[in-house]
């Protein structure tokens, strides 16, 4: 045994690597620091090198403190742990979703709400633009269809979303805003406003369906 | 809805990708533990598990906790 594994040996004498059930042994004991020393020391080493590019500076504090608020999410959530991955895995995604959910919140804090006002489904920025359509190398009847296509897509998005799905989608896929500020702005959750937008896109490809319009053709067709 | 050509081909694309039974975000973040441990087995994830590989594939958000989950677990891997 070599002496860095001596120095990880836990008051229950076993040794890294734990199993699933040592690991979960371990920490159900709330006094045992150094499997939890253990955790954070495998929590450090593997979201520095995975949270580099996303950090500007101070990156080894920053990931002592997701680290540590990981370990606090993990030890009270030991319970949900179902075994169907490894431990770390599952004890990783705990940590990396609190990095990622404190970066993006950093992020977007300035921004959020300006970007989120000029959202609306009738804002500005995915207007139509007068050079949107070539009538440079395009001929009339490209072009007309073209237009055609493009005020199809509109009218059924006008009249068969609602106000709220058509805000959705603007905000998610054409202004390209994160879904957790969107479903924020929306006093909603991701996951409803996943289920908002899956809804829409079914009912737009119904539709596509019913008027026997294929999908494939009108991107060739808006592509030329 | 006024679309630029665009955005209506963007639309368009997402809406070509829909499936009847998709999962959201939370059923995402449940199972990708194990979509991780089978990609870092060397076997096939996304036919294991198809469901949460076109739910990466639609969200940008989901992804990048799979990418970054990813490439922290690969830490632990056996050279």
């Amino acid at each position: 045994m070599s002496k860095g594994q001596q120095n990880r040996n836990t008051d229950k004498g076993l040794t890294p690597p734990f199993t699933n059930e040592q690991w979960i042994t371990l920490l159900s004991d709330s006094t045992n620091e150094k499997a939890v020393e253990e955790l954070r020391r495998l929590l450090v080493r593997g979201l520095k090198p995975a949270l580099y590019k996303y950090v500007d500076q101070e990156l080894d504090q920053f990931v002592e403190d997701v680290a540590q608020d990981g370990i606090l999410k993990i030890l009270d959530n030991l319970e949900s742990f179902r075994g169907e991955s490894k431990f770390m895995t599952w004890a990783m995604k705990v940590a990396v979703s609190e990095g990622l959910t404190e970066l993006r919140r950093k992020r977007w804090d300035n921004v959020s709400i300006e970007a989120f006002k000029g959202s609306g489904s009738d804002g500005e920025s995915g207007e139509v633009r007068s050079n949107d359509f070539s009538t440079e190398e395009l001929s009339p009847e490209s072009s007309t269809a073209q237009k055609m296509a493009v005020a199809k897509i509109e009218q059924m998005i006008d009249e068969l979303l609602t106000e709220r799905q058509r805000t959705a989608l603007k905000a998610l896929l054409i202004e390209g805003l994160p879904s957790f500020m969107v479903a924020k702005q929306m006093n909603t959750n991701r996951n409803n406003l996943y289920k908002l937008l899956h809804d829409a896109r079914k009912k737009l490809k119904n539709e596509l369906e019913i008027q026997g319009i294929d999908p494939d053709e009108m991107l060739r067709q808006l592509s030329e | 809805m006024k679309l630029s050509i665009n955005n209506v081909k963007k639309m368009l694309r997402v809406v070509q990708a829909t499936r009847d039974v998709e999962i959201n975000c939370e059923e995402c973040y449940n199972k990708i533990e194990k979509f991780v441990d089978i990609e870092l087995s060397g076997k096939s994830a996304e036919e294991a598990m198809p469901l949460v590989e076109e739910h990466l594939q639609r969200c940008s958000e989901c992804r990048e906790e799979y990418e970054v989950l990813l490439s922290a677990v690969s830490e632990f891997k056996d050279p």
